[in-house]
This record gives C-alpha cells, structure tokens and sequence, in this order.
C-alpha cells in the first residue's frame, strides 16, 4: 500500500466517524445532497441528465425536510460507507495475487496493456478506484464485466437480482413460518415431547451444512422419487428444495428464538392477567404469546436476510441457479474486478436497506423501540 | 443481577448449579470431550495416517481392519476424520478467540467510554455489518492464497474477522448497563485508572454472555469453513472438505456413503454438542442472552 | 391476527409472481438438443476466444474458410469452395462460395477476411491468439495501421470479392487447419464497428454459421436455432440447441441422468468413471492434452537435472491412470501425445524405475532422500489435480524417502505463483492449438512466456527456430549441424534436393525435416534437460444420448480407417435426434 492509498482510506474513514459530530441542520443537507446525488446516478439512464437532476433535487429536497432526523443520519452515513467499502474492496482486490487478464497461456505484453486499456483497469488500485467511481457517477454504469465480455456489471446483476431476491424472500417467509411454529409450540409446554422433538428437528438443520442437506433432498426427491426436477430455474417446481435448502438452517435459529420468546412470554403478568380474565388459551397464544414470541424473530430478521442472500451462492451453485450468488464467488476467484465491486455495492445496499426495514417494524411492534430509531 | 455487584461467587455458584442440573448442557460436554479426546488422542495411539494412499484398495467399505472405510484413493477414512476433526476444532477455536479479542475490545472500549467514542465506534460496526460477510471471507482467503500453502491461518483469520461484530455489540451492551453501577463509581472514586476499572470491575461481570456466545460462535465458524471447502477456497484436511469431497459421491449410480457418513456424522455431532452445551450455558449465565448468528 | 396473515399471503404470492417472472422461458420448452458446457463462455466474439467452451458454440454460429468435417475432422470447404497451394507452400489462394451469406442476408466477401484477420493481429484489439496468424508475411510488424503498407498489405488481402490471398513466412504444414480453427472466423464489420465490444449479444449479432444465437441468459442457457441465411440449411436438422451453464460435475451428471441433457462431454465425477464406462452411451478417446508437473529449476535441490530425474522415475504413472483417473487415459513418459501425423516420439529418460531414481538421488548428494528439504507440489483447485498430487506425493515419500507435501491455490493466484515462478513442481496441463507437435514444445524455448520453469537450452531454443522456419533452415547456423547431429544427414539431403530443383519433393522433404528437428527438441526435454515431469495424456470423454445420430466420438475416415477424435470436436451441424427420441 502506498501513500495515496493510505490517504484515500484515511479520508474515506474520517469522513464515516464525521457523521457522527454533524450537527442537526448539517446532516438534513448532508443527506439531502446524498439523497439527490443517488437519485441522479439511479434515475438519469432512464430520464436523461436534466429531468434525472431536477426530479432527483426536488425528492431530495422534500425528504431532507420531511424525513426524521435518525433517518437522515442513516442517509448521511451511507454515501461515506459506499466509498469506503469501494476503496477497501478494490484494495483488497490488488493486493490479492493473479489479474483478470491472467491465462494460462501467457500472452504477449502488448495485449495485456491493450485490455486493461480498453476495460479501464490501469495497474495502481488508487487510479482504477479513480476511473470506477466517476464511471459510476457520470455514466451511471458499474463497469464492463471482463470475463462475460461485452456486458456491463449491471446487465448481469439486474436479471440475477429478482431471482436472488425472491429464492431468498421465499426462504426466508418459509423459515420463519416453520421455525415460528415450531418455536412457539414448543415454548408454550417447555420439558415436554413436543418441546423436545421440535428442538431435536430444529437443531438436526444448524448441524449439517446446507449442501449436504441439498444434495440428499436432490437424491430423494428428484433421483429416487422424480417428483422434482433436479436442477434450473424454469418452472415452480425449480423452486421447492432450492428454498427449503436455504430456509432449514434460519428455520432452526428462528425455532429457538421463539421459543425463549414464547417462555418468557408467558411468565409475564399480562398473560395470566388474560388468563385470569377467563380468555380461551388459543385466543391468549394468539393474541398475547404470538407478539412477545415474535419480537426475538424480527430483530433476528435483518441478519438472517443478509445471511440468505450472501449464503445463497451454495445453493445456487447446488441446483444451477442464475442468481447473484455466482456473480460474487466467480468474480472473486476470476479477480473481475468490477463484479466484484458491483456484487459488493448491491449486497451493502440490500442488507443496510434491510435492516432499515427490520428496524421500521419493530419500532411499528413495539412502542419501546420507537425512541431509539 | 449481574449489574447489582462486583463478581462474586454468589452468582457463579448458582450458575454453575444450575449448568450442572441441565441435561442437555451436560450431554453437549460429553459428546464434545469424546469428539475432542479421539481426535486428539485416537491418532497417535492408533499409528493412523491420512495421507497413506493406496488407490488399488479404493473405496471399500467399513471393515475390521478400516472401522469407517477407505476412500478414493484407499486412504483410511478413520484417520482422515481423525485428522479433519484436528483442523475443524483448531478453526473454530482460533477463528472464535480471535473474534472473541476483537469483540471484547471494541465493545468494551465502545460502552466504557460512551458519547462520541461509542457512536463512532458502533458506526464502524454498523458499516461492517452492511458488509456480506462470505465477501470480506474470500477476499481475505485471496490474499493470503500464495502464501497459505494449505495453512489454516487465513482461514481463522478471515472467519473471526467477520464473527466479532455481534460480539461486540453484546459486550457494548453489558459495559453500558454497568458503567454507571454503583460499585464501578466507588471505583473510579477510590482514584483506579479506566483500564484497572474495566479489567477488575467491569469485564469478569460480562464473563456470562462472551462465554455464551463465543461456545455458539464455533460452530458457526465451523459451518462457514465447510461453505469454503465447498467452493475449494478451504483448509486441506478439515470436516469441511471431507463432507464435500462425501457428498460429491453420493449419487444413484454408486454410494460410497462411508465417505459422507463418516466426517458428516461427526460434523453433526459436534456442532450438536456445541449448541446443547451452548444453550445450556445461556440458560445457567444468562438467560435473556443471544443465540447464535446463523451460518 | 387475521390482518397480517393476509399480507404474508400476498407477500408470498407477489414473491412467487416476481419468481415465475424471471424463470427461462426457454427451459419450459425444450430445445431439441441440449447439451452441458462446461463453463459459461467468456465471449462470442472469435478473436477473444481462448477456450473449448466458446469453440463449440463459435463453430455452430460461425463459419471459416473451412469448416471441420464432422466424421472426420478433416477441414472441408466452409466459406471457400476451393483453394490452392504454391508449390513453395508460401501462397495459398481460396474462392469464396457465391452464396455465403451472413445472418442478415449480406453476402460474405473476401474483404471480410481481411478485415477479420487484421482486427486478430492488431495489437489495439488485445486478441490473446493473434500469433496463430504470426507466419502471415509482415503479420511481425504489424501496429494495426493498414494505410501506411507495413507488409501486412501482403500477408493477406483480397483479389476481388470471392477471392482471398494469403502469403505466409514460412510454409506452416497446419495453415489449412488454422482456416477452421475459431480465431480466423470472419466477424461481421458493420455490427463489430457499431456496436463495439458487445457486437456478439443476441440483440446484434450477425453470424455465418449453420446456427445463429437466439437468446443468451448468463449463468443459465444459450439458445441456438437454425440460421435461415445459411448456404447449407438443408443438411442442419437440429430445430434448436440449448447450451447449459452448468459448472458442478454431479448437477451435470444428475441433469443427464433425468434425461434433461443430451450431450454431456466430460463433466462428472471423476469417481464414477468406472461405472460409467460401462455405459453403452459413454464415451471416451485419446486426446490432444498432455498432464505434466513443472518443475522449478531454478531452486535447490531441483536444478540438478539429476534430482529432476529421479522424482520423474519415481512416479507410478500406471498407478494414476489405473486406479485414479480410470478412463484409459495413457501414461505420458514425452510431452506430445501421439497421433501427429508423421511424428514419433523420442525415448524417454523417465521410465517407471525406482532403484535407478533411487541411485540418482544419492548421485546427487540425497541417498535415500536424507537432506533434502520439503518439496512442494502446487495444483490448482480441482477434485482430479488434487487426487493425483496427493497420491504422487505419497508415492515420492514411499519411493524416494523425499518430505513431499501436495498443496492447492484457486485460480488466478496459481497462475501469479507459477508465472512467478514461486514453486517446487507445479501441475500442468496443455492443449494442442493445431495438429502438429510444436504446439507442445515451443513454449519451453528461453524465456518463453510459457515456459515458466526457468530451464533453458541453446540447443533446443536453435532447434525450436529452425523448425520454425524450415525453408531458411537450408542455411542453418552451423552451430545447430553441431548441437543436433542427426538432422544434418537429413539437411544434406535437403540441399541436394534443392539443387534437383522438384518442388513438391522438396515440400516433402522439408516437412519431414522439420518434424525431426521438433523429435530432437522433445528428446532434450526429457532426456537431457527435465524440466517438466509428463504425468499422462487425457482421454475427452462423454455421455451422450444414444438418440443422437451424426455424433461421431470416434473418428471414420473414407478409407474405411478410425482414429480418436483428438480435439474432442462435434460440429452439430449434421447432427439429428432419432424420430420418435423423445
């Protein structure tokens, strides 16, 4: 590393901690001018530059004004953190061993030079960093793609990104479903056999890899049985053990979440409050237990998210899945660069927006967490 | 509780009574001491070697002279799971010690001093957790790849890396409950320096909740070093590579399912007897504690 | 309660919506062939291409100059009907077909060629197989710029529409086969010049060959359907081909198993080799690809040729194809794999011989491998490299007594160690470019790019020249009659001859002249300087449906001969599913 670099990063880190010294009326500018400047990259590949920048100013403008402060902050905090994951990312990158236009056939010096050329990779990290951002800022694009040329980074993220999104939506819904189930029954008569075989069950899925797990359901159900296709993405079917693989293991975590939940739940007051009133006990579980058992799940909702989405790449690979995940394993080990970069900023972006939401609904369930956002 | 006095052996004994009458904490220990005892001891005792190859005597089933079977390439099984069971116990302790170092340290330093120091701090860990995680792993298996030669060092170094967040976010937690604790002001009164505080008075009372989280975080390293191997950016020799190379031949033509069976089962117990004795703790030290982040 | 299981429901229905949005039409209605690509091609552009994932899609979409015969490999006449050689092999001539016509309906012309042989050799364009084309006259000097008439004016150019001139260096015995090889396809100027790099997409792509490129979804399937432009529609059967990304050996193997797939060439687990074989549907033939360690000559103790030596007898090369690899994969003790026309390989300094690679190493100051250090044997990541260096590593230890350890890098940081030479032995594997055995020796010359085992040898670099260039070889530095004894009988023959003055007897003489320059270059390899230890030449294997027919895996001459497909090459273009298949 050298001295740039370090000065880069130095910047970069200073300006992270600095959000935190901003004034009140420094951070509704601050995030305004963030907010506005996204718009404008986000927006101008479809409306051109003038629109993009005025409708961007103008939504910038009244969420700078609207918008609660904590929030602001988040926003405030965000634009430094995109820089600096970009900086780090690319440095670590370099630093690594090989290049992306390595081959094991080596070629003459004068095509590596005309590559790295033509894609706007130079051999200083500081300087591709350069060329990267005001790429980004001014052409809107994340980069041409090296090893699937002639695509830009977004024209292989965007058609992966729903399918990521919803193979992960879905396992997620379907963790938290069974895991929710067997949580709270389970936590409703601790000690007993159900309590016992729902935690077994539970804890058989944080025991296996998930890949093990995949490739006995792909044996059974697509192999032995011929009830499922065993690999794809072209139908509902695809859909049904690629989702159960990646949702078992949140499914376990979330059981024992809901289950300490539901336990203590019930040991409070209110519950026997209810109880003393008379009220059937479905109607106490479900009006009173289910609420208190579920807080634990929402705030594990946010890791849990972004444990699904960066894990899905196993899965992915396991039932050949055109979806994120490869984009961000294969980048790194073919050391292209801007997928790299692009995986990297699109994931940041998902998981920090998903722990947005994650805190939106707990501050909307329960009321102490509200102060605190 | 915890926050009311200085460590005591008042809670300790009653935590510790209350471990050693939980069933489930208990079977955790024993399975893990037996995992831990043959890996270590069976080896050496046994003259078990799992890089003897024998590729005429390929992929025979368990017998009396090979208990678990031989491999691709006649390796003893036995000695291989043996010897994988070393390295994957090695990774998840190191890799959770080291996240346990970092952890502590920000946390500690984060809830002790609070105000801007806090918020800094916290914004740091809030930006890494935006950060995939398996991301930061391979970018940092990458850059020690020339130099590993199949050391397990990079590997436990990239996986603590990404396990101290919520480590640290734990600790920051308890520090900030305890700071303004009654005893912690007689002693920063009675004239002890910050650090005297922290180390006597402070940290042994968050003891509860490390020692949790940190039995719950080895597995999860454990699990996260298999997704490595399954992409061929693993250790040599760990549970990890033994179960994908397993489940690689598992198939309907032909099942050598000594090769899975094997490094799975004890792949499974082990992180079985790792969250028995995980939960077990919690609800001995601290029962509104976390339970794991997930694989 | 009632409120948010609702919006769970429509949350999960929405979901399952976006989902049945992003799903491959395609797969839904299969293609009439699919078959399994081992990777994802990089680019379908011909001058960018470097593997055999994007080989077998190119010769679908585009058309040389010829085209491979499928029964027999042979080139046949593709865009060009006819052809001729001078007789100093330095001119060739081809007539292009009337019509040949690229995918929109334009004619495909001789200044097509040109263009596309320029855009390869010009260094702007980067193309990693522009010195494929190196032997065109003035190709050497060429900077890219066509105005100023640097040479290149005469290496290639067009007589007219339908005819192209090529005038070489040095008469190159495999120049026809490079006219069907992918690098020298014509690319469409129009679509390459407005649309830049990304000309090849579905969307602007204009192709040649009997397929064109439907639709191509990254990380999933490329569609091909008949190209209706093309001069030979009516022998292409196949309604449509899909090609499948698939980069895991058991989802490819399960995919074929279900009957999802067609054509599956060599990706499987390596286990299973056994029991597939003996599969009526599978496969297998010997292959132009040698498996060879590297061995880093510039480091104790493995600069003494001696050591070298020794750790390449030590090594039961029947052992790895016997009971690891399996699939009749022959033991390599030379480099090039057999079945080059009119070569054969030298003797061998490497047999199986342990108590003489035993000798050897004590020769060289380790008796019974006490001394020496720990060697390393580095592979890239893969199930078959691993095996192999783990099971050498065990036999260096039990024959030799050597610390030998296997250990593994992904990718891109193995080729950084290996470039950089950072190693002790390293696995290699190489693929013939062409049919001819220079394909395999000339990376070791000194200093080569390729060699990357820092061994060096005048006399084989002098050798390595002058076959190179065999016609000025007739004036060859004495210096080689010298290093090469053997040649120099066959090099006054070669002066009488040009003296006699008959031409196509000297053609002949030159061509046999040159590959006995190549026989002595490998014999210094492995029997003098041992910088590379050969481990075994490849089978291409496969599995393919037994509905397909016009799938030859091996190859049917018209003298009523066979012989291994080498380049595991199956054009589709003549390929059809049996009625009633599916």
């Amino acid at each position: 590393m050298g001295l740039v670099e370090i000065l880069v990063l130095a910047t970069a880190c200073g300006a992270l901690a600095l959000t935190v010294w901003l004034p009140q009326r420094a951070v509704r500018a601050v995030a305004g001018l963030w907010l506005a400047a996204a718009l404008f990259v986000g927006m101008r590949a479809w409306l051109g530059p003038w629109p993009a920048a005025g409708l961007g100013a103008t939504l910038a403008a009244a969420g700078a004004l609207r918008l609660p402060e904590r929030l602001l902050r988040r926003i405030a905090f965000a634009l430094p953190s995109l820089v600096l994951l970009t900086f780090v990312t690319t440095l670590l990158m370099y630093l690594a061993p090989g290049n992306p236009f390595a081959n094991e056939r080596a070629a003459p010096p004068e095509v590596e030079q005309a590559l790295r050329a033509q894609y706007g990779v130079p051999e200083s990290a500081t300087a591709f960093f350069a060329i990267y951002v005001q790429r980004l800022a001014l052409e809107g694009t994340l980069g041409p793609a090296i090893k699937v040329q002639g695509r830009a980074v977004e024209d292989l993220l965007l058609p992966a990104l729903p399918v990521s999104l919803s193979l992960g939506l879905l396992a997620l819904l379907l963790a938290v479903a069974i895991g929710v189930v067997l949580g709270v029954r389970a936590g409703l008569r601790p000690g007993s056999a159900e309590d016992l075989s729902n935690m077994g069950l539970a804890l058989l899925g944080i025991s296996l890899p998930n890949f093990v797990i995949g490739a006995l359901l792909i044996i059974v159900f697509a192999l032995q049985l011929g009830w499922l296709p065993v690999a794809g993405w072209g139908g509902y079917p695809h859909l049904a053990m690629p989702v159960l693989t990646l949702a078992l293991p949140y499914a376990a975590i979330i059981a024992r979440l809901a289950r300490g939940g539901t336990i203590e739940v019930m040991q409070q007051d209110f519950i026997r409050t209810a109880r003393a009133k008379g009220l059937p006990e479905r109607v106490v579980v479900m009006k009173h237990a289910l609420r208190g058992a579920i807080l634990p799940v929402v705030s594990f909702l946010g890791p849990a998210a972004a444990g699904i989405m960066t894990g899905s790449f196993v899965v992915e690979t396991l039932f050949g899945i055109p979806g994120m995940g490869q984009w961000f394993v294969k980048g790194a080990i073919n050391r292209d660069y801007s997928v790299v970069l692009g995986t990297a900023l699109v994931y940041f972006s998902l998981i920090t927006l998903f722990n947005l939401l994650v805190d939106l609904t707990l501050a909307w369930i329960d009321p102490r967490v509200r102060d605190e956002l | 509780m915890r926050a009311a006095g200085p460590a005591s052996a008042g809670p300790w004994r009653q935590a510790w009574e209350r471990l050693r009458h939980s069933n489930s904490a208990a079977l955790g220990a024993c399975l893990l001491a037996a995992i831990v005892a043959a890996c270590a001891l069976l080896p050496p005792a046994l003259g078990l070697d799992p890089m003897i190859t024998d590729p005429a005597a390929r992929n025979l089933p368990p017998s009396v002279d090979y208990p678990f079977g031989r491999d691709a390439l006649g390796r003893d099984v036995m000695a291989r799971v043996l010897a994988g069971g070393r390295t994957s116990l090695l990774i998840g302790l190191a890799a959770t010690a080291s996240s346990v170092l970092i952890g502590v340290l920000v946390g500690a330093l984060a809830g002790f001093y609070g105000g801007r120091v806090d918020e800094v701090l916290m914004r740091f860990v809030d930006f890494l957790y935006g950060v995939p995680y398996m991301f930061l792993v391979i970018l940092v298996m990458l850059l020690f790849s020339d130099t590993a030669r199949g050391d397990p060092l990079p590997v436990f170094l990239a996986l603590g890396l990404v396990q101290w967040l919520t480590m640290a976010r734990i600790v920051r937690g308890q520090v900030l409950a305890l700071r303004g604790a009654e005893y912690v002001t007689a002693a920063r009164a009675l004239g002890a320096s910050d650090s005297a505080i922290l180390a006597h008075h402070v940290l042994p009372n968050t003891l509860g909740p490390i020692i949790v989280y940190a039995t719950l975080t080895v597995p999860t390293v454990i699990i996260l070093e298999s997704f490595l191997s399954f992409l061929g950016l693993g250790v040599s020799l760990s549970w990890g590579e033994l179960v994908a190379e397993g489940v690689a031949v598992i198939n309907p033509l032909r099942s050598t399912w000594w090769l899975l069976f094997w490094p799975a089962g004890f792949l499974a117990t082990t992180l079985l007897a790792l969250n028995f004795l995980g939960d077990g703790l919690r609800d001995a030290l601290d029962p509104r504690g976390p339970t794991p982040n997930g694989p | 309660m009632v409120r948010p299981l609702a919006a769970l429901v429509a949350i999960v229905a929405a979901t399952l919506a976006v989902a049945g949005l992003t799903f491959s039409t395609s797969s839904r209605d299969p293609a009439e062939f699919t078959f399994v690509n081992a990777a994802e091609p990089e680019t379908l552009d011909p001058a960018h291409m470097t593997g055999h994932p994007e080989f077998r899609i190119a010769i679908e979409i585009f058309e040389g100059l010829t085209r491979r015969d499928a029964r027999t490999l042979r080139p046949v006449p593709g865009v060009a009907h006819t052809w001729v050689n001078s007789d100093d092999g330095l001119r060739w001539t081809f007539q292009l077909r009337d019509d040949a016509r690229w995918s929109n309906g334009k004619p495909v012309t001789a200044h097509d060629f040109v263009y596309s042989w320029l855009r390869l050799l010009d260094p702007k364009t980067g193309a990693k197989y522009a010195y494929l084309l190196g032997g065109l006259r003035g190709a050497a000097d060429f900077d890219g710029d066509t105005s100023g008439g640097f040479g290149i004016d005469r290496g290639v150019y067009a007589l007219d529409d339908r005819t192209l001139v090529v005038e070489l260096e040095a008469p190159i015995p495999y120049f026809l086969e490079l006219t069907s090889f992918f690098s020298t396809f014509p690319v469409p100027r129009e679509s390459v010049e407005a649309h830049g790099r990304g000309w090849f997409l579905p969307e602007t792509i204009v192709g040649n060959g009997p397929f064109v490129l439907q639709s191509w979804r990254v990380g999933d399937r490329i569609r091909l359907s008949p190209n209706p432009e093309y001069w030979d529609l009516d022998a292409v059967a196949l309604r449509s081909i899909d090609v499948l990304a698939i980069e895991n050996p058991t989802t490819a193997l399960n995919l074929y198993l279900t009957g999802a797939v067609d054509w599956l060439p060599s990706l499987y687990p390596v286990e299973l080799a056994d029991i597939l074989r003996e599969r009526d549907d599978f496969y297998s033939g010997a292959s132009m690809i040698v498996y060879f360690y590297r061995l880093n000559t510039t480091r104790p103790p493995l600069d003494d040729p001696r050591v070298r030596r020794a750790l390449g007898l030590a090594i039961d090369r029947r052992e790895i194809t016997e009971e690891v690899m399996r699939l009749g994969q022959l033991p390599a003790h030379t480099l090039v794999p057999p079945g080059m026309p009119g070569y054969s390989a030298p003797q061998s300094g490497f047999g199986f011989d342990v108590p003489r690679a035993q000798a050897l190493l004590a020769e060289a100051g380790f008796p019974g491998g006490a001394g020496m250090r720990e060697i390393g044997i580095l592979y890239n990541t893969h199930e078959d490299h691993k095996k192999i260096a783990e099971v050498i590593a065990d036999q260096l230890r039990r024959n030799l007594g050597v610390h030998v350890e296997a250990y593994n890098q992904e990718w891109q940081s193995y080729l950084a160690s290996v470039d950089a030479q950072d190693y002790d032995i390293a696995r290699a594997g190489w693929i013939g470019d062409y049919m001819d055995p220079n394909t395999f020796l000339d990376m070791f010359v000194t200093d080569g790019g390729n060699n990357r085992t820092g061994w060096s040898d005048p006399a084989f670099d002098a050798l390595i020249a002058a076959a190179g260039n065999s016609a000025r070889a007739g004036r060859a530095p004495q210096a080689l009659l010298e290093l090469a004894p053997e040649p120099a009988a066959l090099l006054q023959r070669l002066v009488k001859l040009d003296a006699a003055g008959n031409p196509s007897a000297r053609r002949d003489a030159l061509a046999h002249f040159r590959l006995e320059l190549l026989h002595q270059a490998e014999s210094l390899l492995v029997n003098r300087g041992y910088p590379v230890i050969p481990i075994y030449f490849y089978v291409s294997s496969g599995l393919v449906n037994p509905s397909v027919e016009g799938f030859y895996s091996e190859l049917e001459f018209p003298d009523g001969s066979s012989g291994a497909n080498l380049q595991d090459l199956h054009p589709l273009r003549d390929v059809r599913m049996r009625a009633g298949a599916r």
